[in-house]
């Protein structure tokens, strides 16, 4: 009895749903529109969370060594700098391939080429760059290497990384909190819209629905049926907003890719690693609002 | 059967829908409860499918005090009580046998005992010959045919009618009255609402007179006195 009544509340709920085709259509595409909105901002999240990493990921420090150091002591100092704590790589960037990398990078400026050959000699001096063990550890390796007594070092570039990334965290963390208050905004919209179209339905079917308590449909019975239809709403935006946002982040990220140069960026392959995470969560939240409302409204203009 | 034991239902604290109603129907009797408009008819029906709920006394029906009734139990109630309405309450879109069917499909019933039970009390209200047409295409009395059959399915043995006559020619008004003197011939008992003093006084049967939600009338063998 309880199988015949679950298949019977699902066949009303789908002839429900085809009857009032323009009703359902409304609540399908508030519910999209909603989950777009709710899409983009977590993109917004997630790109700024990726950049804050990559640049943390690319900070280092330079120590600029003297043009007649020998390559015995610039190893030897790179050894020691090695067994410093905060230290977790260093790499060695000889005269040679010093030059070679920037002779690469301003190829196609031929002013600055034809500068490096009017010099006819390598005027770029030899660099240790030290790659801390983590972002937070930089401020004491800056002040170990400011301490570094070394008469092979010319010059130090510690650059102001710290304030940099306190700009970035507080930009996405303002973008974060926008995004969660329009997200709220667009949550209570998707609420009210729902509420009132099922409250319409409801009053649509008041006739069915008295009809059902006369002649002694359990309440659970009368509710199942829109219960069904929430779920079938939120599945069907999701299909929906699963296609139009792949669509979307497909035709993004060329632009995403030349925007940010160098940094690994990659939102679709993100969507598509926290597939499940991201949608089922979509899909949760999508199929309360709905029954919720539903019952809600029921409740309210129904009694049941 | 039913039993009211000093029933009281106050709509608000200066409207008393029903006021002191005590009343004993026994199995099997055929009651016509008459009176004007807003006397209390229509409510004194909602308080025994537990439609209204009372603010004192008691309601027993088979046996059984519904006058704290849980929500989950009313279902229950209401599959033991068939009943009709002036305006049938039938689904425009659905066809006559499947309004019938209807009422089986959301009580849970299986589609064989769907198919044996709706045709069956098609059958007894005469409408065996129009199972697939709709409401909009057969008369008014054939509507409220439909609706007794409807309200027959779970075979209740109380069929409850409010003014069942009440959008009907005299003609399909008494065609209804016979069927509900039929239905009652099988054993059901039958509580006619209505204010029809033609009708009540043809049947010549038990008479409950409401007036300002109190009975100020109950004869064995009655007629409209108002």
């Amino acid at each position: 009895m309880l199988f015949i009544s679950l298949l019977r509340a699902v066949k009303f709920s789908l002839q429900d749903i085809i009857r009032n085709i323009w009703l359902s259509l409304v609540i399908i595409i508030i519910l999209i529109l909603a989950l777009f909105s709710i899409n983009l901002l977590y993109t917004v999240k997630v790109i700024g969370q990726a950049t804050v990493s990559a640049v943390k990921e690319k900070i280092d420090v330079s120590l600029f060594l003297k043009n007649d150091a020998t390559e015995e002591e610039i190893l030897a100092l790179s050894q020691r700098l090695k067994s410093l704590p905060d230290v977790k790589n260093v790499d060695y960037i000889s005269k040679d391939k010093a030059l070679a990398a920037f002779t690469d990078k301003h190829q196609d400026n031929q002013e600055i080429i034809d500068a490096l050959k009017q010099l006819k000699r390598n005027p770029l001096s030899p660099t240790l760059i030290i790659k801390p063990n983590s972002f937070e550890s930089i401020d004491d390796l800056s002040k170990r290497l400011d301490a570094l007594d070394s008469p092979l070092i010319e010059s130090r570039n510690f650059a102001n990384y710290k304030l940099m990334l306190q700009k970035i965290d507080s930009i996405t963390a303002k973008v974060a909190e926008a995004g969660l208050l329009i997200s709220l905004i667009f949550a209570v919209i998707t609420i009210l819209v729902v509420y009132n179209s099922v409250r319409v339905a409801t009053y649509t079917h008041r006739r069915e629905i008295a009809i059902m308590r006369l002649v002694g449909a359990s309440s659970w019975f009368i509710k199942l049926p829109f219960v069904f239809s929430g779920l079938i709403y939120a599945l069907v935006s999701l299909g929906a907003i699963v296609a139009v946002y792949f669509l979307f982040l497909t035709v993004l990220q060329p632009y995403l890719e030349a925007f940010f140069v160098s940094y690994n960026i990659n939102l679709l392959e993100h969507y598509r690693e926290n597939f499940f995470t991201i949608f089922a969560t979509q899909f949760v939240a999508a199929a309360l609002v709905n029954i919720i409302a539903s019952l809600s409204a029921l409740r309210v203009y129904s009694k049941i | 059967m039913i039993r009211f034991v000093n029933v009281k239902k106050l709509y608000s604290h200066d409207v008393v829908a029903l006021n002191n109603v005590n009343l004993h129907i026994k199995p099997g009797e055929f009651v016509s409860i008459v009176g004007q408009s807003g006397t209390g008819k229509t409510t004194l029906v909602k308080t025994l499918i537990s439609e209204e709920k009372i603010d004192g006394g008691r309601i027993v029906v088979g046996g059984w005090d519904i006058t704290r009734i849980k929500r989950s139990e009313v279902p229950v109630l209401r599959r033991q009580i068939g009943v009709i309405f002036q305006d049938f309450k039938l689904l425009p879109k659905k066809t006559l046998l499947e309004n019938v069917a209807f009422a089986l499909q959301v009580c849970g019933s299986g589609r064989k005992k769907i198919n044996t039970i709706a045709p069956h009390v098609m059958r007894i209200v005469n409408l065996e010959d129009k199972l697939a047409r709709y409401p909009f295409e057969v008369s008014g009395g054939e509507q409220q045919r439909v609706a007794i059959a409807r309200a027959l399915v779970h075979r209740p043995k109380i069929l409850l009618a409010d003014e069942p006559t009440g959008n009907l020619d005299s003609i399909n008004a008494n065609e209804i009255i016979d069927l509900l003197l039929r239905i009652n011939k099988f054993g059901t008992t039958v509580i006619l609402v209505t204010h029809n003093r033609e009708i009540v006084n043809r049947l010549r049967r038990r008479v409950i007179t409401i007036e300002n939600g109190q009975i100020v009338s109950d004869q064995a063998v009655g007629k409209y006195l108002l």
